[in-house]
């Protein structure tokens, strides 16, 4: 049976137990009844969770600012509080030109706009909810947006190079009490952080921790380490909610199409662009 | 061609090896023996029966015979073309280079997969003072073959190795084996067997990789006594990997060993009658239904279907039952290795079939003999579409046609919502994003509690079933893939999906389809996929399709296919259209 390890002899004891003594609350449970542990004795993370807040606007303090003139109040960035511990991500001078320069094209070159995949940990708190899908052999991660989704591998002895380089990396989780961490890298270096042209290279590694804080709230802690761009590494830390809506799910939010006035309009027989 | 330059000091080095060794007696052997990685041993015989004047070998199907060489098929993964190992290619002889290669381009890859290796300045030819003409060419599965014009020696021409040291490399053969020690037209040095040539050229960099695997696996010596080839062999300090004996599935008494050559070369000695191995690939449905399988659980009690999984054995079985083949209950391996051959030739990807088997895995598993998809109606045809049906497929048509310039009438597309969810990287819709395509064919499948994922690599979509019941989403709202509900029926995964916006239809499919999947493992190798498509306002009567999915965890892994991210095809596509109404007198509207 492959039960990991990592865990020792107190995992197999309290997934034993869960068989033993209480199968019903296991197998029989309905999807969104809330359940302290899983089946495997490590912290119930599976369920549909979101962020609540404005670090896709910017994960740095930031005032009220206007949205694409054609949208009115709409797209408006509304003010918010940072998410960065020490308030400050520290770019490499020239980085920091780069990322200015991010933020002035940024309502046409940020890849959300253009419904490219969001990359990590910009995935995490984009203002849709995703999925936890924890397995034994994987922890699926499904986020609507982008068709964007994450295999968290769960059952490698120690991490294995990415094949290619990815939007979305490659990702080895592991278990370190009640935290589930998780090391991400094999980036294509083409995802932003935020709508405010925050960035990061192909160099970028993100190692994340969800550490629950009760049955329904996830504290999510994800550190960038990219010595192309920043000069030491720096974290960003937030909150996740469990979507406690009755049937709450992922719904997929295919935006190709809403993108592609953006990319091909130029290209129409009547441009719009 | 570079490489030429470098091998006129042989003769004097190779002479000086050879006096200055005091080594054991060379075994008596032949070079007779190319073995080539194919995906169709047929396929095989046929590219080299049809383009380099071979013969067929009755009893032997995945062998030819070209001249005093027999060209021998494999079947088995490849790890691609023979560039970069110590065999860099074989050589054929032509009466008339220019007519042949003239011929060949006509051919061209999509006639049966001759790819051309143009010289720099786009030439085929190169006519090299005092040797002759040549040009390159690419059998369909990487093997490299260079084409000569040396009336001396017609028919197979040459094996040509790649060597950091050419010198010592020909010496290893040559104390090893025999062979004469000859000059080309009185330029090239080489061993001569018989009327076959081999030829050493320096290694343009690095060290040659091993051919294991590769388009040319290894090449064979033919000997008259294993025994004393084996004993003159070990004296010299050959390394065995496999010791002589008579092969499982030889189809003679000869026995055949292998050895390590130079260069990471591998090698095999056989004895004179050798005529190969009977071998055929597995077939995971097949052996699925000799016996009885009993799926594994999950550790909280579900069916277990984790893993990875390809349709690449399903690749290529047609929907409906092609009228052609009657009430024929399966096809012959035979026919099935050709449909499968020829599903990937005649299109774009027909000259990259050495691609798609050395990332895709094609030949891991023989190629399904399934007839047709589809397996209710048992006649194995679609039910009638309805009027309404009719009038959806043409529309999918039409869309479709608007995607391939040339295929159907020319539509040039105003915008990219004249062109197909396919090609826009939205979606292949349901059942489609489950049907085998030529490439990235990965399935992934995990699970949790109460939940499957279900992930196609092909666009990269990703699918979450429920296997508990839950409402399902009010009529207002509609997805492209629909909202799915799961439930096991014993070892069964069974998928409802309803809600579709049935703008990306499967033939026509409408809003109101309800598709119902099966998923049942029945091998732990074999995932049994069935659907049925029941959409009354398109098909008079529900019908079903059956394919099986293959495991490939041990290599296989999905990679991100960033389909809109990377579609620059839309552009082309656009852009195309706009100049082409810009030029005049295209037709185009």
């Amino acid at each position: 049976m492959p039960i990991r390890l990592s865990g020792g002899a107190t995992v197999l004891a309290g997934y034993f137990l869960l068989l033993q003594l209480a199968p019903a609350s296991v197998a029989g449970q309905s999807a969104g009844a809330n359940r302290a542990q899983s089946w495997e004795g490590h912290p119930h993370l599976d369920g549909v969770w979101q962020a609540i807040g404005t670090a896709h606007w910017d994960l740095l303090d930031h005032p009220a600012r206007p949205g694409h003139p054609g949208l009115g109040a709409l797209g408006a960035m509304p003010p918010g509080q940072g998410v960065v511990v020490g308030g400050e991500i520290p770019y490499k001078p020239e980085a920091l030109e780069q990322k200015r320069k991010n933020f002035e094209s940024r309502m046409t070159a940020d890849p959300e706009a253009k419904c490219y995949m969001p990359g990590v940990p910009r995935a995490t708190y984009l203002p849709y909810p995703f999925q936890i899908i924890q397995g034994d052999q994987k922890i699926m991660i499904v986020y609507g947006f982008a068709e964007a989704s994450r295999t968290i591998h769960m059952d490698k002895a120690k991490p294995e190079p990415a094949p290619i380089d990815s939007w979305m990396g490659r990702s080895h989780g592991r278990w370190e009490k009640d935290t589930l961490v998780v090391e991400a890298a094999g980036f294509n270096g083409e995802a932003w952080l935020d709508r405010s042209g925050n960035y990061a290279s192909a160099a970028l590694r993100v190692v994340e921790h969800y550490m629950p804080r009760g049955p329904d709230v996830l504290m999510y802690e994800a550190t960038l380490e990219d010595p192309t761009v920043f000069t030491r590494p720096w974290t960003i830390r937030m909150p996740l909610y469990r979507r406690l809506d009755e049937g709450a799910r992922v719904l997929e939010f295919k935006c190709v199409e809403f993108s592609e006035d953006l990319l091909y309009g130029h290209l129409r027989k009547k441009p719009t662009r | 061609m570079t490489t030429r330059a470098g091998v006129f000091a042989f003769a004097a080095a190779l002479a000086s090896v050879a006096g200055g060794a005091d080594l054991a007696r060379a075994a008596d052997g032949e070079l007779r023996q190319v073995y080539i990685t194919a995906s169709s041993p047929l396929e095989g015989v046929k590219w080299y029966v049809q383009h380099m004047k071979c013969e067929a070998i009755a009893d032997r199907r995945d062998t030819a015979r070209c001249g005093e060489v027999e060209l021998v098929f494999l079947v088995q993964p490849t790890r691609g073309s023979t560039q970069g190992t110590g065999v860099n290619h074989i050589s054929f002889s032509f009466p008339d280079l220019t007519a042949k290669m003239k011929e060949l381009e006509k051919v061209g890859v999509q006639g049966s997969g001759v790819r051309l290796q143009r010289f720099p300045d786009g030439s085929m030819i190169r006519d090299v003072p005092n040797l002759f003409k040549l040009g390159f060419i690419f059998d369909p599965w990487g093997t490299r073959i260079e084409l000569v014009e040396d009336a001396d020696t017609l028919g197979f021409h040459h094996v040509h190795l790649s060597a950091p040291n050419p010198t010592a490399t020909l010496a290893w053969y040559r104390d090893r084996f025999g062979g004469k020690p000859a000059r080309l037209k009185g330029q090239l040095d080489g061993l001569l067997f018989g009327k076959v040539w081999l030829l050493t050229s320096p290694q343009s960099e690095g060290v040659p990789a091993s051919t294991e695997g590769r388009a040319i696996d290894h090449l064979a010596f033919v000997v008259k006594s294993m025994d004393q080839a084996a004993t003159d062999l070990r004296r010299q300090r050959v390394t065995f990997l496999v010791e002589p004996e008579v092969p499982k599935g030889g189809r003679t008494p000869a026995k055949r060993a292998f050895i390590a050559g130079p260069d990471r070369v591998k090698l095999a000695v056989v004895e004179t009658g050798f005529a190969g191995v009977e071998s055929r690939l597995a077939s995971a449905a097949v052996a699925a239904a000799r016996e009885p399988y009993a799926v594994p659980r999950t550790p909280w009690g579900e069916p277990n279907l984790q893993g990875v999984w390809t349709g690449n054995s399903a690749q290529g079985i047609p929907l409906e039952r092609p009228t052609s083949l009657g009430d024929v209950k399966a096809l012959t391996p035979e026919e099935a290795e050709a449909r499968r051959e020829r599903g990937t030739l005649g299109s774009i990807w027909g000259y990259e079939r050495e691609w798609r088997d050395t990332t895709l895995g094609y030949v891991k598993t023989a190629p399904s003999t399934q007839v047709a998809m589809v397996v209710d109606p048992p006649n194995g045809r679609i039910p009638p579409l309805t009027e309404e049906g009719r009038r959806r497929l043409e529309a999918a048509r039409r869309q479709a046609a608007g995607d391939e310039q040339g295929v159907g009438p020319i539509r040039l597309p105003e915008g990219p919502e004249d062109l197909s969810p396919y090609v826009r990287c939205i979606t292949r819709g349901l059942p489609g994003m489950m049907i085998p395509t030529v490439y990235n064919n990965g399935l992934q499948i995990a699970q949790g509690p109460g939940f499957v994922t279900i992930q196609k690599e092909m666009i990269h979509e990703t699918r979450v079933i429920p296997t508990r019941p839950r409402q399902h989403v009010g009529p207002g709202l509609t997805l492209w893939l629909g909202d799915p509900q799961g439930r096991w029926e014993g070892d069964t995964l069974v998928i409802e999906t309803t809600n579709f916006n049935g703008r990306a239809p499967f033939l026509g499919s409408s809003g109101g389809l309800k598709l119902t999947e099966r998923y049942t493992r029945i091998s732990p190798t074999a995932l049994e996929y069935r659907f049925t498509v029941d959409d009354p306002a398109v098909w008079t009567k529900h019908w079903t399709g059956m394919f099986t999915f293959d495991r490939d965890d041990d290599q296989y892994e999905l990679v991100e296919y960033a389909c809109h991210e990377g579609n620059y095809g839309m552009s082309n596509i656009l852009s195309g259209a706009r100049a082409r109404e810009k030029a005049p007198g295209t037709g185009a509207k």
